[in-house]
């Protein structure tokens, strides 16, 4: 045996030589000519008698060959060789399928991507499928502090003590872990910056499972008293990119002014329990006074403001963990009922008895931007299953052709003695070699796609995304797959040819019909691929006009040449009483720049998405019962106002002789005054509070015109403004600049002016308002950028799919052309034949996609802004757009076959 | 041509073996030799007794050098390795075996 692998390996380095097997062979014959002369037969007839015992020669050389060791390998080599010298033959062709492939591929794998991690993706923790999220339905009173969430009438915010109620009082859960996040100001080694912070309890690592790369994290040691755990546990990816992975245990870390003893990192890859935040650092729930100033959440009942889950005891069900908790959360709510100011039956009933505490798959985690991501991101998913199925009919089609094309090369080797095998093995290499560049292609360009969108996503903000560059390896192992084995099945389409009885004929007549009932599976792919094309042209229509219309939309003052950033003096380590003074102080030094024409600062910022509201009471005013009016309520700069440019319909703006210690006023705009008076003016004079809060009681000294404030897309609020200096408690503010000069100039100036008051205030999200605004835009952008990448390469493929289909079928009615001509057809009438069977088809095909259309913008109504979902002008356009290609795609086969000579066609064959 | 008796699957190289144990042959002979001794009754084709040697000699059981034939001309000699003449009683002994079965069973029934 193994003498036989040595003498076979030897064979298989150094190759018996052709020529030597040719030598032995010729010897053999002439050897018996020899004998034959030898028993008296004439030469001639010794030489014919010779080479008949011999039998055929060359199939005994080609069965020499075969013989030899490893000859499959080279047979495989040999049918390599010959797939890509067909693929080379047609390189055009072979390069376009290819690049569909990839397309398909690599957009596919980069939008399933995101979408998973978004969506389907568990978190990176031991057991997520034991994980559950907490939510309540019922009524609140108090502070909620909400992120969003999945449902509506649900609250995933809890109070802290409630959640220790919970935590320690039930037997259902093998742990309950809460967290909250919120930015602060973190100073390592001089250098001050806003991170990510996120509150966490306790037992939170413990409960995920979640093991420090460094150190250690925290235990229910360090969840003790409000304020007496001041350390701090790093994210990896903070430690790494910002720390350099420096040593940092038992070093201190400021957050917000107050020193933090570093006690570990996290592992690698670990974010959050909950999916969408990004923190940087850590912190125990129980420092939450240091990490938002502004609030006292640890005793107070009625300020929702963490988000709760739990690990399920192995062996209890989701149902029988609700119930046992339901009865706990029900006595803990009657309790917290008792300590309510309004105790009237109809409370009662919505506070405690239809309140209940809901389970909820938690292996995901909660989050609160899924929602908001959830459409977009099927949006596009769409469109990429579009393009996939485009580029499916595409290749399909295209090698089709090429197949039918190749009837004449494969009827010659036929009858040179190929076999069919060889012929099958020929396509099915050239299938493999079509799919495996596709995927390899695609294989190159997903990832580098992956970090490109995710990178445009992030604009300029520089915030860490919630998506990781990470390819889903399954997505791309399946679509490569699945394309590889797409491109081999229609390569070998055409080699069902060989199986069929009539072969002979069917080669013998190499006409059109080759390929039975080919014309209606070509009229199918391209009346699919119009189809297809119109879809995705039409969907990259009304998202860009969604953009255009948003990005026209007049918020009611100028947004060009306004920067804005963030200012949070309390992430410094200010004291409550000197936060307004040292923000007059930079606004101040801001107005004696250089180059700057006007400052302003609002606690709300404007058009990012944010709002700060509540109910108000007026003087002079009875609310009707059960009215409902929320207001929109920032406090604001003096000078706020004139730097947006807000234009005054009545009284005055506020005025640098308004101070904290002067008459507390307030400017209100014109749909808040007439929501109280019929006339708006008559609002002047009068007192406005929040009510049982008489410290923030102003008199009502002007009206401004309506501008927009949330969002571009949300409709004007009624607004009071009031003085963030007199105002009963400290708070940060977005300062905007109007400025004559670039923005990077005035940029430099503004960072410097902060500098020189205090080093370590932070100037955070120093942008323009214009990218403030994109980035507030950032879904309805990406589908747009999408949606047009899509729709070019949508019109593309389906410009190229026409093209292979009418030049293969002009060329296949050559004759027909021909006697045309011959018969006084004009070339313009041959070009008009052509283009009008394209179009009518295009027509139908148009026809048919128009009313699906209408649907599918139905569905994804909630996306579009003050487009209609039957928007003449868009599905005007993307007719026309589609009509282009289809002309430009006819064209060209159309003038080749009006250049017949008649002579030569009718000659043909 | 008489008609031929067709060889029994993986006999042919059993006699190829036996045709060069005692001597190295060149392709010619060995189908001369086998065809004289069997009184032609065991016609090899031709042509397909040079995959078959091919085939031997890959397997390392034969080895072919180039020689000069008995009028004088370049030929390719093929004999038997150590290996080839272990193979040739295995397959020697198994025919014998198969063959004797056989007319025991023939003569018994």
């Amino acid at each position: 045996m193994f003498s036989e692998w040595l003498s076979r390996l030897r064979f298989a380095v150094s190759r018996k030589q052709r020529n030597e097997v040719d030598e032995e062979l010729q010897f053999h014959i002439d050897r018996q000519i020899e004998a034959n002369i030898a028993v008296g037969m004439p030469p001639e007839e010794a030489r014919r008698q010779a080479t008949i015992a011999f039998g055929a020669r060359e199939r005994a050389r080609e069965q020499c060959r075969e013989a030899r060791p490893g000859w499959t390998v080279e047979l495989f080599f040999r049918d390599l060789r010959f797939g890509v010298r067909g693929l080379f033959r047609n390189l055009g062709l072979a390069a376009v399928a290819v690049l569909t492939l990839a397309v398909a591929i690599g957009a596919n794998s980069t939008i399933f991507s995101l979408l998973s991690q978004a969506l389907l993706r568990t978190l990176p923790v031991r057991d997520p499928q034991q994980l559950v999220v907490l939510d309540f339905t019922g009524a609140t009173d108090g502070h909620t502090h909400s992120e969003g969430g999945d449902r509506p009438g649900h609250h995933y915010e809890f109070s802290y003590p409630m959640y220790r109620d919970l935590r320690e009082k039930n037997q259902a859960l093998s742990g309950l872990l809460a967290s909250a996040t919120t930015t602060v100001g973190a100073t390592w080694q001089n250098r001050s910056e806003a991170v990510h912070a996120e509150m966490v309890s306790g037992n939170y690592f413990d409960v995920l499972g979640v093991v420090p790369a460094v150190g250690r994290v925290f235990d229910i040691q360090d969840e003790t008293l409000p304020g007496a755990n001041p350390v701090a546990v790093l994210n990896f990816d903070y430690w790494r990119t910002h720390l350099a992975e420096a040593p940092v245990i038992g070093r201190a870390i400021a957050i917000n002014g107050v020193q933090f003893t570093i006690i570990g990192v996290a592992s690698p890859g670990f974010r959050s329990a909950v999916w969408g935040r990004t923190p940087d650092v850590y912190v125990p729930l129980t420092m939450q006074k240091v990490v938002e100033p502004d609030w006292d959440y640890l005793t107070d009942h009625h300020a929702y403001w963490i988000t709760v889950s739990g690990r399920l005891r192995a062996g209890i069900s989701p149902e029988q963990a609700s119930a046992s908790m339901n009865r706990l959360f029900f006595d803990l709510r009657r309790q917290e009922y008792a300590s309510a100011k309004d105790q009237s039956a109809n409370t009662r009933k919505h506070f405690v008895d239809a309140s209940r505490l809901n389970f909820a798959s938690g292996a995901r985690g909660f989050s609160p931007v899924r929602d908001d991501l959830k459409t977009p991101l099927m949006v596009i998913m769409g469109m990429v299953v579009l393009v996939i199925a485009m580029a499916v009919v595409n290749v399909a089609s295209l090698l089709l052709v090429r197949a039918a094309n190749r009837v004449r090369e494969f009827s010659i080797r036929y009858a040179m003695g190929a076999t069919a095998g060889q012929i099958v093995r020929q396509l099915l290499c050239e299938g493999m070699l079509l799919g495996l560049a596709g995927s390899a292609l695609g294989l190159a360009i997903a990832p580098q796609t992956l970090r490109m969108l995710i990178r445009w996503m992030q604009g300029r903000s520089g915030d860490v995304s919630e998506f990781t560059p990470t390819l889903d390896w399954r997505v791309f192992a399946f679509t490569a797959g699945a394309m590889f084995a797409g491109s081999v099945i229609f390569s070998l389409a055409p080699a069902i040819q060989f199986w069929n009885p009539r072969l002979a004929d069917a080669l013998k007549q190499q006409a059109a019909n080759v390929l039975g009932g080919s014309l209606r599976f070509r009229r199918t792919c391209v009346a699919l691929q119009i189809g297809f094309s119109l879809f995705l042209v039409l969907g990259a229509g009304m998202f860009v006009h969604t953009i255009q219309n948003l990005r026209s939309t007049d918020p009611g003052f100028a947004t060009d040449h306004l920067l804005g950033f963030q200012l949070v003096p309390e992430l410094a380590g200010y004291p409550g009483p000197k936060v307004a003074l040292v923000e007059q102080q930079v606004l101040d030094a801001i107005s004696g720049l250089p180059g700057v024409r006007q400052v302003g600062a609002t606690n709300d910022a404007d058009l990012i998405g944010n709002g700060r509201g509540g109910d108000v009471s007026i003087s002079g005013y009875t609310p009707k019962p059960d009215e409902n009016f929320d207001a929109e309520l920032p406090w604001v700069s003096n000078g706020y106002l004139q730097t947006l440019g807000v234009p005054l319909l009545a009284g005055r703006l506020f005025s640098s002789s308004d101070t904290a210690t002067s008459l507390h006023v307030a400017v209100v705009n014109e749909s808040f005054a007439r929501h109280f008076f019929a006339k708006p003016q008559d609002i002047l004079g009068h007192h406005f509070a929040r009510p049982d809060r008489p410290s923030t009681d102003a008199v009502i000294v002007g009206i401004v015109r309506d501008v927009k404030h949330t969002s571009l897309r949300d409709p004007v609020q009624p607004t009071c403004y009031t003085l963030f200096n007199q105002s009963d408690r400290p708070s940060g503010l977005m300062i905007y600049v109007r400025t004559w000069q670039s923005p990077d100039a005035a940029a430099n100036s503004i960072r410097a002016a902060v500098k020189g008051i205090d080093s370590k205030l932070i100037v955070d999200d120093l942008s323009t308002m214009t990218d403030q605004i994109d980035q507030n835009i950032m879904a309805e952008r990406t589908i747009a950028l999408l949606a047009t990448v899509f729709g070019l390469v949508a019109a593309l493929l389906a410009g190229i799919g026409l093209y292979g289909i009418l030049a293969y079928s002009t060329a296949q009615r050559t004759r027909e052309i021909g006697i045309r001509m011959a018969l006084g057809a004009r070339r313009g009438s041959v070009v008009g034949l052509i283009l009008r069977e394209m179009l009518v088809l295009a027509g139908i095909a148009v026809a048919a996609t128009i009313p699906i259309a209408v649907m599918a913008t139905w569905a994804v109504r909630s996306q579009l802004y003050q487009v209609s979902i039957a928007d003449p002008a868009a599905y005007a356009s993307a007719i026309c757009v589609i009509a282009v290609v289809a002309v430009l795609a006819g064209i060209f086969p159309a003038r080749r076959a009006a250049g017949i000579d008649p002579s030569r066609a009718l000659r043909m064959d | 041509m008489p008609p031929s008796t067709d060889l029994l699957q993986g006999t042919l190289d059993m006699l190829i073996l036996r045709a060069v144990a005692h001597e190295p042959q060149h392709g010619w002979a060995i189908a001369q030799r086998i065809q004289q001794v069997s009184n032609n009754i065991l016609q090899i084709g031709q042509g397909s007794l040079y995959p078959a040697l091919h085939r031997l000699e890959y397997k390392g059981w034969i080895k072919a050098e180039w020689g000069a034939s008995e009028n004088n001309r370049k030929a390719r000699y093929y004999s038997l390795t150590k290996a080839g003449r272990k193979q040739l009683e295995t397959e020697m002994e198994n025919w014998a075996r198969l063959a004797g079965a056989i007319n025991v069973v023939l003569q018994e029934i």
